[in-house]
């Protein structure tokens, strides 16, 4: 995919919102349209005080007059609702748009990636984050024209009016541009504003920390120490956020006194004028009245950029996941004849420098069982996943029937290429839907599939039966139910290339039989390749391959390898001692030696 | 609502009347120029305007505003003073409320959530003072300041103009019923969509293997849909009603004017004044405006109320009973008919066993049979709800949680380490510890195997949550911080030890090392690891199903019969071999 240059700021929100342009034109008509009916009332009073100044009310219409100017009230009043809704669905549609394609460009991404983020992180973007999106679209750019267009509308009608009690009015806003910028810029201000963020962002992290350490912190007793870490950080950001606003309150003094005393200036040369220059009262009354209203929603022009700072921080936090991260593509391969999988000198890493994987290469011959072994760290559970392209390689190649992996289509490699997970992940769907998990198949299938996999019964038990929904109230399966699951869909699925991780802890002494006798039933006629941990269950398949820190050290048989390789040696020793492991009885055995033990064979 | 933000109020020994006065002072001056101008206004209508007290006037005005500013920042000072202060003690007492609570709240609650109502909630709630706080003072004393003055002008025009509030009142009440029906379904359905996107984020490992990503996992693309149709109904629900309550406002001023015009025109004589109606003209329109803004501020308010009901919440979440601190003498553990019930789930009925004191005791069963529970209470995670659990012959809530944790050492399977260096996570477990003792840990738990691999050795810092670290290294490191505090009771999971070949055996060496000589408790998966176990409590549903040695249970030919022999059965088994070799 082609890498779009990401623009940030204004600019981004405004490419954001441009997907709505309709609408948000709509909107923005009707708030200019709000804006000017907004003024009728005033040219109301305008006339209604030009003819009592010039003598008796006699206009017979003046009531005509009102009942229009509450019909222009009502209008006004379905404008702004136009304008808002408007800015609102378009809004919401962007936002939809947006969650779409992030969880879509997530689930296009390497698995890398993904697990390195926390989903509570990604959340939040999700979430909340995309949230403020709505801010800018629906309100701050509705108030901004109508920040804008309120004015524009008022001083023209003014200047219309009178020119030069027009250019008076104009002073005040003059003053506060030249006052705002002038009190911010000092460097005591600035380093103050500093030390306020610091210590806002310092107490965040602290409280961040205070409420994770917490239940650690307990169990050591050091729950007070915790507290008063935390509480130094508060009282700081306290000294500082006083000492910010104590800076800050002039300013905002200067701010409102001129807002309600706007009118001094138009006052002092609307009487000058009338005394000396014969301006009609009725004109200095609307001056009164209307000449300093514009003031206040041109102010909220000020606020908007603070809060688009703010919106854009979100917006950049979601970018970095639209746009930093390069997504797996597909090729358009067709289908190979057998399913043979070999690694040639396949070079994987996760970070810069640490190779997981080097110069790897082995086969696995269609139909044949194959397992990977190695300690902690060697890359066994690596290179299962890269079968499934959940990463791709830096250098080398992995193949299906000689075909290069990443010339498949995802969608074609995923219908292949089935993986049985260490641990369990059961959706909040009905049973039939966690089985199903998306794939073209009848119902019979479904339930055969069930049987196979001795989840039938289980499932017949509870409440609703297949259309029973995980996680609803009182619905939960053991782990070892769950593992069946995951088997009864993989069956189902029915992948020719299976990719096994042999689960470490069956944790349920009643379900492990049972998980044992699917899993045999699952990998007959496939090629499987198991990632294995414990050697005692995989002493007969046809192929071993000994992995040590990312390179291959020895393939063969069970038996061969015990006499070719060491390592294999040394591992399946201490399997077999760990295996034989008892926690000592306590009260008069002294710690046994272990490898003093003997045992009978397993 | 009020009642919320008054209970926060006092809590926090806040004093709001002296910010209270300085904002009704600083209100009236801002309502004053109003007043003032009329003056002039009226003296322009007289035959012969004076116009040196019009001057006057003026200067007056300019007078005033002067004294606005210097009150302004004085009073802006003061109320920023207060606020803060609230805002800080309110996160103290939070902290410290926190640091009170059970271990089993920790459990439930997410601590991203925690940490939000520490932050956004709490800022929240300083918010409604800072901004709509001045609102609500400025629009009550605003309101009554010029109700009273108009009232004195004209009494009927003054009736006309306030009865638009009580029916535009009402109207804004009906906006609000509506939001609030609306604000349940938006929040329930802004819920669903997190829940199935963390749903979508921890599966995405099956989905993708399923080419079930992006828009094909329906049920997460069904919450978007549904939250954005809800987010659009909230909006354009109580919109009609709430702009129909301004319109109100603009009626009721359109018939003052009515009035007015009648008045003077009428047949007998006009009974009003052309500076009286004037004086409506402009004043009307500034009483509306603080109340209209009031509305506003209600509706935020509202919004807000969701956060001072967390905090207040957390505040009055029971905090465990501080107990004494009396340690005992022996640590033999005793349930005495325990039943523990879990949200709305029972999981534990009437357990009664004890734990000999330097014994090993293990505990077996499925899972869900209530086995982590029975550990998890032994540390005080929870209370029990009937029966009680001693140690040495005291009951546990009689003890200060301190105490408890301080004569336990727990190795389960969530390890939690600090961004902090390897050494520094397990000196958490005896702050004082001397060097000496740090690496003497460091070498019985087999720490000291894998310091090699790390770049700076034991003083490499881990990384978050000890991401650099692989699993059996995290585990060794917790078991070394358990054996420096050295306390009398161990509770251990033994799936712990089950990770892989290598680090297995180096677990087993350093489990070994921890237990010597102390009153132990495991939750037992491969039942031959506890063959040797002085006691086998045996578990079912919740229940004691039996108890005995291993060779006591085996020839009851129970439960634990059967699970040993399904045990027995699975460890032969053979990937790719036929069937089950025995």
């Amino acid at each position: 995919m082609t890498k779009n240059k990401r623009k940030n700021g204004i600019s981004r929100l405004l490419e954001l919102s441009g997907q709505s342009k309709g609408l948000l034109v709509f909107s923005s008509v009707m708030a200019i349209a709000n804006a000017l009916l907004t003024m009728v009332p005033y040219v109301l009073i305008f006339y209604i005080l030009s003819e009592l100044l010039t003598g008796q009310i006699t206009n017979p219409e003046i009531g005509t007059w009102l009942v229009w100017a509450f019909v222009a009230s009502v209008v006004s009043a379905g404008f702004l609702f136009a304008s808002g809704m408007a800015s609102h669905v378009a809004a919401f549609n962007i936002l939809y748009g947006l969650r779409c394609a992030i969880t879509d460009k997530l689930g296009r991404l390497p698995m890398g990636y993904l697990s390195n983020r926390s989903s509570g992180g990604v959340r939040k973007i999700v979430a909340d984050d995309i949230e403020l999106i709505e801010l800018f679209i629906a309100h701050d750019l509705p108030d901004a024209v109508r920040a804008v267009s309120l004015p524009l509308i008022t001083l023209s009608y003014l200047f219309v009016v009178d020119w030069r009690l027009a250019l008076v009015s104009l002073l005040p806003i003059l003053i506060l541009v030249i006052v705002v910028p002038l009190n911010s810029g000092s460097d005591e201000e600035q380093a103050r504003i500093k030390k306020y963020h610091d210590a806002l962002e310092e107490m965040n992290a602290g409280i961040v920390e205070f409420v994770r350490a917490m239940p650690v912190m307990k169990i050591f007793g050091q729950s007070a120490s915790a507290f008063s870490k935390y509480s130094d950080k508060v009282r700081d950001f306290d000294h500082h956020v006083k000492s910010w606003a104590e800076l800050t309150a002039p300013l905002w003094a200067v701010i409102i006194s001129f807002l309600t005393n706007a009118l001094l200036p138009l006052l002092i040369a609307g009487l000058y004028l009338y005394f000396n220059h014969g301006l009609e009262l009725s004109v200095l009354f609307l001056f009164l009245i209307l000449g300093v209203g514009y003031i206040r929603p041109a102010f909220k022009l000020t606020t908007v950029n603070a809060e688009i700072i703010k919106i854009s921080q979100g917006v950049e936090r979601m970018d970095e996941i639209l746009f930093e991260i390069e997504e797996q593509k597909g090729g358009v391969s067709s289908l190979p004849r057998d399913f043979t999988v070999a690694f040639h000198s396949a070079r994987f890493s996760y970070s810069e420098g640490i190779d997981a994987l080097n110069d790897v290469s082995f086969k696995v011959p269609s139909g044949t069982v194959t397992a990977l072994v190695g300690p902690s760290g060697s890359g066994k559970t690596t290179a299962g996943q890269l079968i499934a392209r959940f990463y791709d390689l830096q250098s080398g190649r992995i193949t299906i029937g000689g075909v290069d992996v990443r010339d498949w289509p995802m969608d074609d490699l995923m219908k292949h290429v089935g993986f049985v997970f260490q641990d369990n992940m059961m959706f909040y769907q009905s049973m039939y839907e966690n089985i199903l998990m998306g794939a073209d198949k009848s119902e019979e299938q479904v339930i055969a599939a069930a049987k196979t996999a001795r989840c039938h019964d289980f499932i017949s038990r509870l409440p609703d039966g297949y259309a029973t929904r995980f996680g609803d109230k009182g619905v939960y399966l053991s782990g070892g139910e769950q593992q069946r699951i995951q088997l009864a869909r993989i069956l189902l699925k029915d992948p020719p290339v299976l990719v096994l991780d042999e689960a470490t802890a069956f944790s349920d002494p009643e379900n492990e039989h049972l998980i044992m006798m699917a899993v045999n039933e699952l990998i007959q006629r496939k090629t499987v390749i198991v990632i294995a941990h414990r050697l005692s269950t995989i002493t007969e398949v046809d192929q071993v391959v000994v992995l040590d820190r990312g390179r291959v050290e020895a393939i063969g048989s069970h038996k061969q390898l015990l006499e070719r390789s060491d390592l294999y040696g040394t591992m399946w020793d201490a399997h077999r001692r760990a295996n034989r492991f008892e926690m000592p009885a306590l009260n008069d055995t002294p710690v046994r030696d272990m490898k003093k033990e003997t045992s009978p064979e397993c | 609502m009020l009642k919320n933000i008054l209970y926060l109020l006092n809590v926090t020994n806040t004093r709001l009347w002296p910010v209270a006065l300085g904002e009704m002072v600083h209100g009236l001056f801002l309502a004053a120029p109003s007043a003032i101008l009329l003056i002039i206004i009226w003296e322009l209508f007289e035959e012969q305007p004076d116009e040196g007290k019009i001057w006057a006037t003026v200067a007056l005005l300019i007078v005033m505003f002067v004294v606005q500013l210097v009150i302004a920042k004085r009073v802006m000072v003061k109320t920023h003073h207060t606020i803060f202060s609230m805002t800080s003690k309110l996160r103290l007492l939070l902290g410290d409320h926190l640091h009170k609570l059970s271990l089993g709240f920790y459990k439930k609650r997410d601590p991203g959530d925690l940490a939000a109502v520490l932050l956004q909630d709490v800022s929240n709630f300083e918010l409604i003072f800072a901004n709509q706080f001045q609102n609500f003072v400025g629009a009550i004393f605003g309101t009554l300041f010029l109700s009273i003055f108009l009232f004195f002008l004209d009494w009927k025009m003054a009736i006309l103009m306030l009865a638009a509030l009580p029916l535009a009142f009402f109207v804004m009440l009906g906006a609000t019923k509506i939001a609030k029906k609306y604000s349940a379904e938006h929040i329930a359905s802004r819920n669903e969509t997190s829940a199935r996107f963390i749903e979508y984020m921890q599966g995405i490992r099956y989905l993708k293997a399923f080419g079930l990503t992006g828009d094909r996992f329906s049920s997460l693309k069904r919450s978007f849909e549904a939250l954005r149709r809800n987010s659009i109904r909230l909006e354009a629900a109580p919109t009609p009603l709430a702009l129909t309550s301004l319109v109100v406002f603009e009626l009721f001023f359109l018939l003052m004017v009515y009035m007015a015009i009648t008045r003077l025109q009428d047949p007998g004589g006009a009974t009003i004044t052309i500076p009286v109606f004037i004086a409506f003209l402009i004043l009307g329109h500034r009483l509306y405006a603080p109340l209209q803004l009031m509305m506003v501020s209600y509706a935020i308010l509202n919004y807000m109320n969701i956060s001072v009901v967390r905090i207040r919440e957390l505040l009055e979440s029971p905090v465990q009973c501080a107990g004494r601190d009396v340690r005992p003498s022996t640590y033999d553990i005793a349930f005495e008919d325990v039943s523990f019930t879990y949200v709305d789930r029972r999981v534990l009925t009437d357990v009664t066993f004890t734990i000999p004191e330097k014994g090993l005791t293990a505990l077996v069963g499925a899972s869900g049979s209530g086995k982590t529970t029975i550990a998890n209470l032994i540390a005080r995670f929870w209370d029990t709800q009937q029966g009680r659990i001693t140690i040495g012959g005291i009951d546990l809530k009689d003890m200060a949680p301190k105490t408890v944790y301080g004569l336990i050492s727990e190795v389960f399977q969530d390890v939690y380490l600090f961004d902090d260096t390897v050494y520094n996570n397990i000196k958490i477990g005896k702050p004082d510890a001397s060097e000496a003792e740090v690496l003497e840990v460091v070498e019985r738990a087999q720490v000291s195997e894998f310091l090699g691999v790390l770049e700076h050795g034991i003083h490499t810092t881990v990384g978050e949550g000890g991401s650099k670290l692989s699993g059996g290294q995290r585990q060794r490191i917790s078991i070394a911080r358990a054996m420096l505090k050295d306390a009398p009771i161990v509770l251990l999971d033994e799936a712990t030890a089950a990770l892989d070949p290598e680090n297995e055996a180096y677990i087993q060496r350093a489990i070994q090392e921890l237990v010597r000589e102390k009153t132990v408790l495991v939750i037992a998966h491969k039942l031959q690891t506890i063959r040797n176990a002085d006691k086998l409590v045996v578990l079912k549903d919740g229940r004691v199903f039996e108890i005995g040695t291993h060779q006591e249970l085996l020839e009851e030919q129970g439960l634990y019969a059967q699970y040993w022999q399904t045990q027995q059965t699975a460890r032969g088994w053979r990937i790719g071999a036929q069937g089950l070799a025995g």
